[in-house]
């Protein structure tokens, strides 16, 4: 680019940095416009306004959907009685009664749209009281429910074996067990929760065995549909004869037992499927995500109140029946409403009544939702509306601002710290802004953030030798990652724990490692130019080779292996009898409600010094060297060959450490096609904190796993408040890492590697 | 044919004798019923082959295994969606899927081209991640954009939640299974026979015009009656035409669609924009100086072939014994498979031919169907079967990907010793 083109380039951002300033005015002058308006008495003079109308729309939407239903209910009922039944496609039977539903709604809305409200003070006087009592009971009840629902979250997290626990034991020893694992649960001011806690134990107890049967039928199923080779034999025999000839052919469904109905049930699917010709039905497949953050779901259904908040239910029932009272006298045909409806009648009411919390646009939102738009007449209208987003305003008035900072110093900031890594820390900012905002706390999010960190630290910086090199990303760093992980089902085989159980791992881990490495290093260096995409291929094709050794390593220790066949190790291993937190409990303490996961940062900071150290020792520089130019450091008379062997090697072991301190952090070691895509994201961790293809240093892969992580789990809890259901987040974890891989291949240009 | 020539085919073919060896060995162990595999396999190749054909074109044009093709899988996806959202059924609804896909693909084709010329050397990995990125935008609009900023029916949409159901029917009145499949059937020795004779009368006119030796004539000649003839014998008839087990029939019009792909490939390289694909593949450096523009070329390949796999995967979703859209798994394999069939067949990262596509896809799914039986005759376990599937994949990717760094490192050596020193790989 010319100088003159680049200035003209220069001007053009700092205009654009202008307007987005003057954009983030405007919007701050909105913002702090709906702020004031929020306090005047015009608008909690509308707010309650509207909170009238939409209880009443609330009140009405039960039964309007009761009449709805009834009349889809009749007029399926009409269609039945018709002779024409038969012919008519269930989407055209369902067609019609969603018709009839709909007009039905439109009628019953018409009808009770506008309620004739005779005293309107008592109604909102009774409206009020009961949002008084639910703010102070609601509360209550959030924090008891969010105390239930942590206990909950790490009693599901680190009991390892529920049947073992709860299976046949009395209440007491259930307790006991429960609160081995989760010393809160013995405390006095969870005793409310202890009954609700047992009967999840029995539950989940129940719940694990009925899994493990599936898991049988689905093996017995699988089995049995391989031994058959001809199933369209099969496929006009009655079941007694059908089942006679299938155990004649597989001598194992003798044992089905119960899985009988089951076995048979798909043994005809699949005679039958066999007999037109089609392809036999395959089983759902179980995929293993490589990332399993999956949350746990809290079931509530065992949850007690404290008597306090019993008493506070108390007087929130009795508050609802005053309104209901009201609400009676307005509408008349509320009274003879089914106790199901009741109770639907009492939620409705209760969401728009008491939102989660009283604020402004909780308020304005809820009561949106139920329609109470009417009310508000012209201006009001608008003035409210600007007020409900005072919040959002703000908000994008400081991104714009952001944004405009950026624009104002792009070249300064990209020069210094790369596009990338400039972005992505402009998103790890504003998603820290957005969290305050959502009220999620920023001190626990760091602490998680930290938690993943000395999970992921290890093996990120297994990146960084293969960089030095200069065989590039390391996608193949799996095969260091499956040596690990035999480390691990090693010590599990001989039942070993505690630290010896983790240095055992790390070693074997290691040991194996060391001759697939130099192998493996052997290959790449015959293979210079294309290293990414072979050792990306390579490790897929290692996984998948040692998804077939899993099954068949001649491992017998029951604990490991699927109890039910008696062979292959299972897919998930629990640690917690091992070394699960082992190093990150090691010295840790609280700050701030923050848990510091001490061991397993003085971990990674003493295997980032060792690199360090190692990267400035006489080998450590001529690697470097290679990795940024092979045929310089070739006339400087170094080996290049060997340099990159080192590398590799050394990437390899690092690898398979790496494995060992993820699993003891996550406290679980998965198999089979679990570790396919951890090169990916250690890849993407390393180039998010500024490494390139052919340089790295130990400050990239500390900056790196450290915004690469915030942003996922800042992300994870963000995307969770603002989409329901999960889902959002994930994507974002895949566009990221990808896109970060993709700009690195871009930045290497092919050509000008070598 | 001498010695060396022998040797040199073999190693050329290495990947392909290995796998007929694997299918040979496989069928056997597995015990299945010839029958049942002939069927199969012939059904797998008519849903796979437009697929697997859709990638030759970036090959020759230097650009390795297009594994973006699912890209074009996710173009279709999203023509399928609009399709069943507004209730166009059979052969108008395939139409206007394939009318979506195509300017959807061309225009993804054109980004991920534009993308691809800058990482020269890296396409095949480049492709790939970027197929992994475009999983990220696609669930992103199949999970938060369709639905709510784009309204659809609600027979498609997950009834209160955002996005599109996880599977959407193809069956019944949404009429689409089958849609181009069920339109004529012709059973496969009528099929076969006619292959033959237009095979034969071909060579014999090509003769005629003296445009093939009379040598090369009489071996296509007797290699057409070989088939027809060994064909006729009962007991190799009985595997197809319906004394055991079913007769296999094949669907007509989907056959004349994989076979006006294969002409249009090849027909396609003998226009002067396939000797561009040809030059740019072979040299971007010599392609550049006899004046083509090689970054147009290659995003021009890159198109054609992102809206070739499209279509690809209407055939596929269509065909019998689917039935159903995975909404966001049916593409993820697509990119796989298919990479992996071709090189099966033969091709490498630098060349391929219909015929290899073909025939690599024929012997990747025969594997596929007997592996798992065949696993749990050997292992007792038929989940070793499923993961040896994978493997296979994978391996013969990677093994294809290390024959040819090998070669072009062993090619670069030389150059090196006859340039002494001077760097002569291109880009």
């Amino acid at each position: 680019m010319s100088e003159r083109a680049k200035r003209k380039a220069g001007g053009g951002r700092r205009l654009t940095a202008v307007v987005l300033f003057s954009l983030a005015a405007l919007l701050l002058i909105g913002s702090v416009c709906g702020y004031v308006l929020r306090g005047t008495a015009a608008s909690q003079a509308n707010l309650d306004k509207m909170r009238t109308s939409a209880v009443l729309h609330a009140a009405s939407e039960g039964l309007v959907e009761n009449i709805a239903q009834q009349a889809r209910a009749e007029k399926l009922k009409e269609l039945r009685a018709d002779k024409d039944f038969r012919k008519r496609g269930l989407d055209e039977v369902n067609a019609i009664c969603d018709a009839a539903r709909d007009e039905a709604r439109a009628e019953a809305e018409k009808m009770y749209s506008n309620p004739v409200v005779s005293d309107e003070a008592a109604l909102e006087n009774a409206i009020g009281a009961f949002e008084g009592v639910l703010a102070t009971s609601g509360t209550l009840y959030e924090r008891e429910r969010s105390a239930y629902a942590a206990l909950y979250v790490s009693l599901v997290e680190n009991v390892s074996d529920w049947t073992d626990l709860a299976d046949g034991a009395t209440d007491d020893a259930i307790l006991q067990g429960l609160a081995d694992t989760v010393p809160e649960i013995a405390a006095d001011e969870n005793a409310h929760l202890r009954d609700g806690f047992i009967r999840l134990a029995r539950a989940m107890a129940q719940a694990e065995q009925e899994k493990e049967a599936a898991e049988l039928q689905k093996q017995m199923i699988a089995q049995m549909k391989g031994d058959i080779a001809d199933w369209s034999a099969y496929a006009e025999l009655d079941d007694d004869a059908l089942w006679a000839s299938l155990v004649e052919e597989s001598s194992d469904l003798e044992a089905a037992g119960d899985f009988k109905p089951a076995l048979l049930e798909a043994a005809k699917a699949f005679a039958a499927a066999a007999a037109n010709g089609e392809a036999l039905p395959e089983q759902a497949e179980a995929e293993q995500g490589a990332e399993t953050f999956s949350e746990t779901q809290v079931d509530y259904g065992y949850f007690t109140p404290t008597e306090e908040l019993a008493k506070e239910q108390a007087d929130n029932a009795s508050a609802y029946e005053e309104l209901k009272t009201q609400l009676v006298a307005i509408i008349p045909d509320l009274s003879g409403l089914s106790d199901k409806l009741q109770d639907t009648l009492r939620t409705n009411v209760e969401t728009v009544v008491w939102p989660g919390s009283l604020d402004f646009t909780a308020r304005y939102d809820a009561y949106m939702a139920h329609g109470a738009a009417s009310v508000l007449a012209g201006s009001a209208a608008a003035t409210m509306k600007l007020a409900s987003v005072a919040e959002v305003l703000l908000l994008a008035s400081v991104a714009l601002l952001l944004l405009g900072l950026v624009m104002y110093g792009w070249e300064p900031l990209t020069k210094r710290f790369g596009v990338p890594r400039t972005i992505i820390a402009l998103f790890f900012i504003y998603l820290c802004l957005l969290a305050e905002l959502y009220n999620i706390s920023v001190p626990m999010m760091l602490g998680n953030v930290l938690e993943r960190m000395t999970m992921y630290g290890v093996l990120v910086l297994a990146m960084m030798p293969g960089i030095q090199c200069g065989i590039g990303l390391n996608m193949g760093m799996t095969i260091g990652c499956i040596s690990g992980l035999l480390g691990i089902v090693f010590s599990l085989q001989f039942n070993m724990t505690g630290f010896p159980a983790l240095i055992f791992a790390c070693l074997s881990g290691a040991i194996i490692s060391l001759p697939l490495g130099w192998a493996y290093s052997k290959l790449l260096n015959r293979m210079k130019g294309n290293e990414m995409t072979i050792s990306t291929y390579v490790g897929f094709s290692f996984v998948s080779l040692m998804c077939i050794g899993w099954m068949l390593l001649p491992f017998n220790n029951p604990k490991i292996i699927w109890l039910l066949s008696g062979r292959g190790l299972r897919v998930t291993h629990s640690l917690l009898g091992s070394f699960a937190h082992l190093l990150d409990n090691f010295l840790s303490f609280k700050v701030l409600g923050v848990e510091v996961p001490t061991g397993g940062l003085l971990f990674l900071a003493f295997c980032c010094l060792l690199m360090w150290l190692f990267s400035r020792s006489r080998t450590g520089i001529a690697m470097t060297a290679v990795g940024s130019n092979a045929r310089f450091a070739e006339a400087s008379g170094i080996n290049v060959n060997h340099m990159r062997t080192i590398g590799t090697v050394l990437s390899t072991v690092i690898a398979a450490v790496g494995i060992v301190i993820y699993s003891q952090a996550f406290g679980y070691a998965q198999l089979y096609t679990a570790p396919r895509q951890l090169g990916f994201i250690a890849a993407s961790a390393i180039l998010i904190g500024g490494a390139t293809v052919s340089k790295a240093r130990v400050s990239h892969v500390l900056l790196g796993v450290f915004l690469f992580e915030g942003v996922l789990v800042f992300g994870q809890q963000i995307a969770n408040s603002v989409v329901a259901g999960g889902g959002l987040s994930e994507v974002m974890r895949i566009m990221i890492s990808n896109g970060i891989i993709l700009y690195a291949l871009t930045q290497s240009g092919g050509a000008s590697r070598e | 044919m001498n010695k060396s020539k022998v040797f040199s085919h073999i190693g050329k073919y290495a990947v392909t004798y290995l796998f007929i060896a694997l299918s040979v060995f496989f069928i056997i162990v597995s015990g299945l019923d010839i029958n049942y595999v002939a069927s199969q396999l012939l059904l797998r190749l008519n849903r796979n082959a437009f697929i697997v054909l859709a990638l030759i074109i970036p090959i020759v044009a230097g650009m390795g295994i297009n594994f973006a093709i699912t890209i074009g899988a996710m173009a279709a996806q999203i023509g399928l969606l609009l399709t069943i959202n507004w209730g166009v059924t059979g052969v108008p609804g395939i139409l206007l899927a394939a009318a979506v896909t195509l300017p959807l693909g061309a225009f993804f084709g054109f980004l991920i081209g534009k993308l691809l010329n800058k990482m020269k050397g890296q396409e095949t990995i480049g492709s790939l991640i970027l197929g992994y990125f475009a999983n990220g935008a696609y669930q992103l609009l199949f999970l938060f954009i369709f639905g709510t900023i784009i309204p659809l029916n609600s027979n498609v949409t997950i009834v209160g939640a955002s996005g599109v159901q996880n599977t959407l029917n193809l069956t019944g009145s949404v009429g689409l299974y089958t849609a181009i499949d069920g339109i004529a059937h012709i059973s496969f020795l009528t099929a076969l026979y006619i292959v033959s004779g237009v095979l034969a009368l071909a060579a014999v006119i090509q003769f005629v015009r003296k445009k093939i030796s009379a040598k090369r004539m009489a071996a296509t000649v007797a290699l057409a009656a070989l088939i027809a003839g060994v064909f006729s014998i009962p007991g190799v008839a009985a595997v197809v035409n319906g004394q055991h087990g079913r007769e296999v029939r094949l669907p007509l019009v989907t056959w004349l669609l994989i076979l006006a792909l294969c002409l249009f490939n090849s027909t396609l390289m003998r226009t002067r924009l396939g000797q561009k694909f040809r030059a740019v593949g072979q040299s971007q450096t010599v392609a550049n100086a006899s004046g083509i523009n090689v970054d147009r070329t290659r995003v021009i390949a890159i198109m054609i072939s992102t809206v070739l796999a499209g279509w690809g995967q209407i055939v596929f979703m269509q065909s019998e014994g689917i039935g159903t859209f995975q909404t966001y798994a049916a593409h993820e394999q697509v990119g796989l498979y298919a990479g992996a069939a071709i090189l099966v067949g033969g091709a490498s990262i630098d060349r391929a031919t219909n015929l290899q596509a073909l025939v690599g896809t024929f012997l990747f799914h025969s594997l596929f169907i007997t592996a798992q039986s065949a696993a749990s005759a050997l292992f007792g376990d038929s989940a070793v079967g499923e993961y040896f599937r994978a493997f296979l994949s994978y391996g013969v990717i990677a093994v294809a990907l290390i024959m040819y760094a090998w070669r072009g490192t062993r090619q670069k050596k030389e150059g090196q010793m006859n340039l002494a020193g001077r760097d002569a790989r291109g880009g």
